[in-house]
């Protein structure tokens, strides 16, 4: 045991000393920070600028009402003047012809769209009768221009066109539009998840944090995996294996590197959580009392079975990894053998949608049981709703009977691959290797 | 007591044996030559005694018993592939080595302080190994292996690699580590380090024993019937002579074997007047020559016994 720890202590200070540790430790969480503010400050501060959009109405009655719609406070820019500058464009020569000059125009710059409205938009009665029972057929105007890509625009404009147009047929068949929207005024489906302890409203916020979290055990799992491997590979073609293990035995070697990295792991996650609840209380500092805004909280339970599940998803990996870098010579020559466990990772993931629709149908609950997605399919399921004790109790079990049967396997074909150099071996050497004694 | 005993240990791997049914056993206090060409099986050999490859069958006790992980503490291994963590600290990778060897903090410090001084490199303490040059981490790995003071030190091919002046001092420190009652097992194919400094030796080939025991003993068996020729001329006319055994000729110098019914003062008068000799000298042969011969030789005959069939 005091070699083990020997090899702890090696593992640990020797990848927590390195730059890569530290520099990964710093940037994670700024990282994750970017990730989620760059995008806000880059749409924030995207340059709006006022535009000239060329209209043609064959309906001679939306351009005034947009136009005017558009004058109004929401579409304007930050400093009060128009966004959206209308000109308005007769078809008195033809259609074709006026499409043709616009088109010019827009390339030469001097619009930056036009906007086509064609007769028929305010039409309705015709058409409903045809169709009865079907969707009504979309009628279509066009938003012609060099960039059709903003979709913060063309939702604008497509808005405003659309309040006007309705406004329009309203009016037509003598219904009041203010009335009429208060008559669609919509109503919201609350989800309200009621657990043993009482009732919370804000499902979404935890509910994030558990994919959050799932996440987390996920990229774990397969940067802390790579890292033993990684180790096993280095010590393997340093050739200092046989060194150190005329002092101790594989199992011994191999169990303390996982240990070992597993405590990095470990340590490197504590800094984060400590970064994260500092973070978090001073940002609430700066919401204002009262305020209908609560921080999304991990409930106590969420995190031990969080810790619970991270530890033994790792070590059940951990070992496989140790065994895949054992059999080879070079990194490279692991990465085909890396494959099959990696999918053993991303299958969850790609389960999660389905596992957080339904959390406790019986191919869910079957699925939490295999130990390799138990790690991550089980604790999904113990955010999304609490499954019984018993088959919680249950997965552990077989996620724990599975890695000690996992570290007797791996620990065979460690001791006998670790000292193989050359070819890298074929199934049935892996076989045979196991079957030594 | 003996320091290791090896009692009819085989490897085979696949359908080739690596080692088959090999003795031999040290006694303690002794410097005990591993002999053999390349791909004898020396290496297997030691691995097995380091328990890091398990004999198909045969026993191995090592200080009289089975080799675990206690006994791993009282020996000092020198794998055959050097290696060290480079990016270690000399000084860290020497603590990290000595406690997995089980010494504690303090003795190790000391001894680490101790080795680093002898082998000159105590400046290079708070250096990372890749820093080092070759010779220095062969230095360094010379210092892995002894720093626990073990019993019995197995070292295999120390000397490759090695400049003359290390090869020097890890030759001194081998007979300093004789003379303080320690064991000593290494393998080589370099014949006179072996002379310098074994008292016994197993000579392996093709993964069998062909010889083994005391080296002043061997070479007195294999006679005085040995002469050492240094000459100028053209000397092929001996090689007719009836009282030849066998001759390795180096173009100015001669290495004969007589057959055992002749003596060289007989030998003597029929070169004198043909060559011009500079010396003439009468001795034990060299362990080269009965290398060649106990393996070289034994090949040859190999090949007449396919032939004559």
């Amino acid at each position: 045991m005091r070699k083990i720890l020997s090899v702890i202590k090696r593992e640990y200070i020797q990848i927590v000393r390195t730059k890569g540790f530290i520099i990964g430790t710093i940037l994670g969480p700024v990282f994750m920070l970017a990730l989620i503010v760059v995008p806000i400050i880059v749409s924030s501060a995207s340059v709006e600028k006022q535009e000239t959009i060329g209209v043609v109405d064959l309906t001679h009655e939306i351009f005034m009402e947009l136009d005017k719609k558009l004058d109004h406070r929401d579409y304007r820019l930050k400093d009060g003047f128009r966004r959206y500058v209308l000109e308005k464009f007769e078809a008195s020569a033809g259609t074709e012809e006026l499409r043709h000059e616009l088109r010019e125009r827009v390339l030469k710059k001097e619009l930056s769209a036009y906007i086509y409205i064609p007769e028929d938009v305010l039409e309705i009665g015709a058409r409903e009768s045809a169709v009865r029972d079907s969707e009504p057929e979309e009628v279509k105007a066009e938003y012609v221009s060099e960039h059709t890509t903003d979709f913060e625009k063309l939702r604008a404009l497509n808005g405003a066109l659309n309040n006007v147009v309705i406004e329009k047929r309203l009016k037509r068949e003598g219904l009041d539009p203010q009335k009429v929207a208060q008559y669609i005024k919509r109503v919201e489906l609350q989800p309200i998840k009621i657990t043993k302890k009482g009732e919370e409203k804000d499902t979404a916020g935890t509910f994030m944090i558990s994919y959050f979290l799932a996440l987390i055990i996920y990229m774990a799992i397969l940067i802390y995996g790579q890292v033993i491997m990684r180790g096993v590979i280095e010590e393997k073609s340093s050739r200092v294996v046989e060194v150190v293990l005329s002092s101790l035995r594989p199992f011994q070697l191999m169990m303390g590197k996982i240990l070992g990295i597993g405590a990095v792991g470990l340590t490197q996650f504590s800094i984060w959580t400590l970064f994260g609840i500092g973070a978090s209380a001073y940002s609430t500092s700066f919401i204002p009392a009262g305020a209908d805004f609560a921080m999304p909280s991990i409930p106590a339970h969420v995190f031990v079975y969080f810790v619970v599940f991270f530890i033994l998803g790792y070590f059940l990996f951990g070992t496989l990894f140790a065994a895949i870098g054992s059999m080879v010579n070079s990194e490279k020559e692991a990465q085909q053998l890396v494959m099959p466990v990696t999918m053993f990772l991303i299958i969850p993931i790609m389960l999660m949608i389905f596992i957080i629709r339904a959390p406790d149908s019986s191919l869910a609950v079957f699925l939490s049981f295999i130990p390799f997605f138990a790690p991550i399919l089980m604790f999904l399921r113990i955010t999304v709703l609490l499954p019984p004790f018993g088959q919680i109790g249950a997965s552990i079990v077989i996620l724990i009977l599975t890695i000690l049967l996992m570290v007797w396997l791996t620990a065979k074909i460690y001791r006998v691959g670790i000292l193989m150099y050359g070819k890298r071996p074929k199934f049935a050497e892996i076989v045979r290797w196991i079957k030594y004694r | 007591m003996n320091a290791l005993e090896i009692e009819g240990i085989s490897k085979k791997f696949g359908d080739f044996y690596a080692v088959k049914k090999l003795s031999f056993m040290i006694l303690p206090g002794t410097i005990y030559g591993l002999l053999g060409p390349n791909g004898a099986g020396k290496t297997t050999t030691i691995r097995m005694v380091m328990n890091i490859i398990i004999p198909d069958e045969g026993s191995i006790k090592v200080l009289s018993r089975r080799m675990d992980e206690e006994m791993k503490e009282r020996v000092g291994y020198l794998p055959e592939d050097r290696g060290l963590y480079p990016k270690m600290k000399v000084g860290e990778l020497l603590m990290f080595l000595a406690e997995i060897k089980g010494l504690k903090g303090t003795d190790a410090r000391k001894e680490i302080d101790f080795w680093l001084e002898r082998f000159d490199l105590s400046d290079w303490k708070s250096k990372k190994v890749e820093e080092l040059s070759r010779g220095m981490q062969q230095k360094l790995q010379f210092i892995v292996t002894v720093i626990h003071q073990p019993e019995l030190i197995i070292l295999d091919e120390p000397f490759s690699g090695l400049d003359p002046i290390n090869t020097k001092l890890l030759k001194d420190i081998m007979l300093e580590m004789k003379k303080k009652g320690r064991t000593i097992v290494f393998s080589t194919h370099r014949m006179e380090q072996v002379e310098m400094i074994c008292d016994n030796i197993c000579l392996i080939n093709k993964a069998e024993r062909v010889l083994e025991g005391n080296l002043s003993q061997i070479k007195k068996q294999y006679g005085k019937n040995t002469v050492i020729l240094d000459y100028d001329g053209e000397a092929d006319f001996i090689k007719n002579f009836p009282e030849i055994e066998k001759i390795d000729d180096y173009g100015k110098f001669m290495e004969i074997k007589l057959k055992e019914t002749f003596s060289p003062q007989d030998l003597l008068p029929k070169l004198v007047g043909k060559i011009s000799i500079n010396k003439y000298e009468v001795k034990e042969p060299t362990l080269n020559a009965i290398f060649i011969e106990k393996v070289g030789g034994k090949e040859v005959k190999d090949e007449e016994d396919t032939i004559s069939h």
